[in-house]
């Protein structure tokens, strides 16, 4: 392999597998101290969301579509089983194929199967997040298959080694000048500039040839419909149009969750999607179809669909929620913690909010632990989900979840936070004890508090909260005191 | 026989929501569904959202339209097009090559400098295009190599709102696209380029069908 072409070299390669992850806290470190990439996250993430708050403050049925779109996601939910049989019968009588893969590693082999009947040996690919989240491209590659990503923001980290940081706009992290270095020394063109309309005229040429010799293709799938068993895909560069109507084979990956009940559904989630991740009033480009259409399009046709975890979600009432999901981003580019960090650090194809409640889901809670507390719960997420999905409710209780979890470990009784929790418990259990903690906390305190009434630096684990903050001394007389002895000070309670 | 993942996961999701009771009848739509605007603006509001996306829009009158057709062919300064197979032929303008398709390959098609089509509706709210890829309107693949698009849009086929064209199909239909301005990407520090890899001009004649 060639050298990668990194775009933010001074930071560690991105590693996106949750199962491979560092914690969210050890991930963000480097990052937080590269200023060009939160720079340009910073840039990116403002300008989507200016967009997106001036359409929505123009649009005068906002709240209604909103409800609406909230309101057939979880009925879609409450019905699933019905909608994926209904999706797979009339997909299937349009001349579909409908397969069912139960995780990633079932996905992966139906995949390979069926490009291996169309003897590919190279594939092109539409963004699609459910491709990431099933480790597709490693899987294609180890088989001898080259996939070839043809969304401009995915071909850029394609060819320079980099990794999504953003579901809509996942390349939001490099700035033109890296684009121009990636696609001088990738396409070999040393003379380009690095005009935005020069780098994306170099990608049409590339991408052009592949698209008209490359015959089969891979998307995902905004929208099922199970009245028609037809496809929805929302794009805007035209990438998905090629790929969905030139290759004699196409395969697309859906999350079983995808379904809507009937076509004029979309007079909702169409009308809220595209506002809610770019910011338009339309995507430029809409496609949908309906199994296989003689003279028009692939030959042949099959829909993977993928639960990989979404069926346990299903089952937990306050959890559910996360299923409605569009991936449109919004609540990414409205986060605090989002765009201070960008994607990379939460070490999943899925970041942002609904990344730190999803990933920890689809990876039965097994690995990222850390991703539920990278959030400071102030719920500007919900506020802009088009779905309405309280994020924030789901965030603690999956937060509960850990904590469970890490209780029942015997290492529990080496871990400083779970003994101090426990400590804190029985002392918080009686008044009595409380009381004798406050004693205790205010002589051992004064030991590090200074002449001006400030602690400025605790030991061990208090080190973690003075590192970045001075703390106040404890008082005096604590407020069960000056209670009790209040009538015995007059003049002080008129005060 | 082992069951299959598809029994698997059906009785997974079953197992899941064999409690929920959820009516689609009842489901809130409070949303705006007719649009408020008369005619003339529904018509001025379409022609603006389009220019806003870059697109060219030129009206005619239903007995001008092929001479409109042959203008705005000329202006464009291109000369061989690919037609659909049913596009009526006074459409196809003489000084200009045309291509009909009847099962053109996808590199005939690439070699034509434009497509010129009907559409099936237009929402103004949005400036949208909407093709059914009927025979007028063309295979998908033709309104996508060409670099340059002219499309016909009948005065009478726009509406307002988005919840207004799917009031106009009984039928869902079983191939769409829904165009609102040429092919772009924001994806180089958003900022908004033109033409990635559909047509990088789109055009519109917008036949006053209504007067």
């Amino acid at each position: 392999m060639s050298a990668p072409v990194h775009p933010t070299a001074t930071v560690p390669s991105p590693v996106m597998d949750p199962r491979l992850a560092p914690p969210f806290p050890t991930a963000a470190l480097p990052i937080l101290q590269n200023t060009q990439l939160r720079k340009n996250v910073a840039h990116a993430t403002d300008v989507i969301q200016a967009k997106r708050n001036n359409l929505v403050a123009e649009k005068k049925d906002w709240r209604e579509l909103r409800n609406s779109a909230a309101a057939i996601r979880a009925h879609v939910l409450a019905n699933l089983g019905s909608y994926l049989e209904e999706f797979e019968t009339n997909c299937t009588a349009a001349g579909g194929t409908v397969h069912w893969a139960r995780d990633a590693e079932e996905a992966r082999a139906i995949i390979l199967r069926i490009l291996r009947e169309e003897n590919a040996t190279e594939v092109i690919k539409i963004k699609t997040m459910t491709s990431a989240e099933i480790q597709l491209n490693p899987a294609l590659e180890a088989a001898g298959i080259k996939a070839i990503e043809t969304d401009l923001a995915e071909l850029i980290l394609q060819l320079g080694d980099d990794e999504p940081s953003h579901i809509v706009v996942p390349a939001l992290h490099v700035n033109r000048r890296q684009v121009r270095e990636i696609f001088a020394q990738k396409m070999g063109l040393p003379e380009l500039s690095d005009d935005p309309e020069a780098l994306t005229a170099a990608a049409r040429t590339y991408l052009r040839k592949k698209f008209l010799s490359v015959p089969t293709a891979i998307s995902g799938a905004n929208f099922l419909i199970a009245e028609t068993g037809s496809v929805v895909i929302v794009e805007s560069e035209g990438n998905g149009r090629m790929c969905l109507t030139l290759p004699r084979a196409l395969i697309t990956l859906a999350g079983i969750e995808k379904v809507l009940p009937r076509f004029a559904d979309l007079e909702v989630l169409l009308q809220v999607l595209a506002r809610s991740a770019t910011g338009e009033r339309m995507n430029p480009y809409t496609s949908l179809w309906s199994g296989v259409t003689a003279g028009d399009g692939p030959e042949r046709f099959h829909v993977v669909l993928l639960d990989n975890g979404r069926s346990e979600i299903l089952r937990r009432k306050v959890e559910r929620q996360t299923l409605q999901c569009i991936r449109c981003g919004a609540c990414m580019n409205t986060c605090p913690v989002y765009r201070q960090t960008g994607g990379h650090a939460y070490g999943s194809p899925y970041a942002g909010p609904i990344g730190a409640i999803l990933t920890p889901q689809l990876e039965h809670m097994q690995h990222a632990q850390s991703l539920p507390y990278a959030s400071s719960l102030c719920a500007a997420c919900y506020e802009v989900c088009p779905v309405k999905i309280n994020i924030p409710e789901v965030l603690i209780e999956l937060r509960a979840q850990v904590v469970n979890q890490e209780r029942s470990q015997p290492a529990r009784w080496f871990d400083p936070m779970y003994l101090g929790m426990k400590a804190a418990n029985f002392a918080f259990a009686s008044a009595t004890r409380f009381r004798l903690a406050q004693r205790l906390g205010r002589v051992g305190l004064r030991l590090f508090t200074g002449k001006n009434g400030w602690i400025r630096r605790l030991p061990s684990l208090g080190a973690r909260w003075t590192m970045s903050r001075d703390l106040r001394a404890l008082p005096e007389e604590t407020f069960r005191d000056w209670w009790a002895t209040r009538d015995a000070k007059p003049g002080k309670e008129s005060r | 026989m082992a069951t299959s993942s598809r029994q698997l996961i059906l009785d997974s999701i079953r197992a899941a929501t064999h409690n929920d009771s959820s009516i689609y009848a009842d489901l809130p739509r409070n949303y705006i569904h007719r649009g408020a605007l008369d005619k003339a603006s529904r018509l001025q509001l379409m022609t603006e959202r389009l220019r806003e996306y870059g697109a060219e829009v030129a009206e005619s009158s239903l007995a001008d339209l092929a001479t409109t057709i042959a203008r705005q062919l000329q202006s464009s300064g291109r000369h061989i097009f690919v037609a659909p197979p049913s596009l009526p032929a006074e459409w196809l303008a003489s000084n200009f090559v045309w291509k009909v398709d009847h099962a053109l390959s996808h590199d005939e098609i690439e070699q034509c400098d434009g497509v010129v089509t009907a559409a099936f509706a237009g929402i103004a709210d949005s400036g949208t295009i909407v093709l059914h890829h009927s025979p007028t309107e063309g295979r998908r693949v033709l309104t996508l190599l060409p670099d340059f698009h002219l499309c016909i849009l009948r005065a009478s086929q726009i509406v307002e709102t988005l919840p207004e064209y799917f009031d106009r199909c009984p039928q869902p239909p079983r191939l769409a696209t829904y165009i609102s301005g040429p092919s772009a990407t924001a994806d180089i520090e958003m900022t908004r380029i033109k033409g990635v890899h559909g047509p990088r001009f789109l055009s519109l004649i917008l036949v006053r069908d209504d007067i």
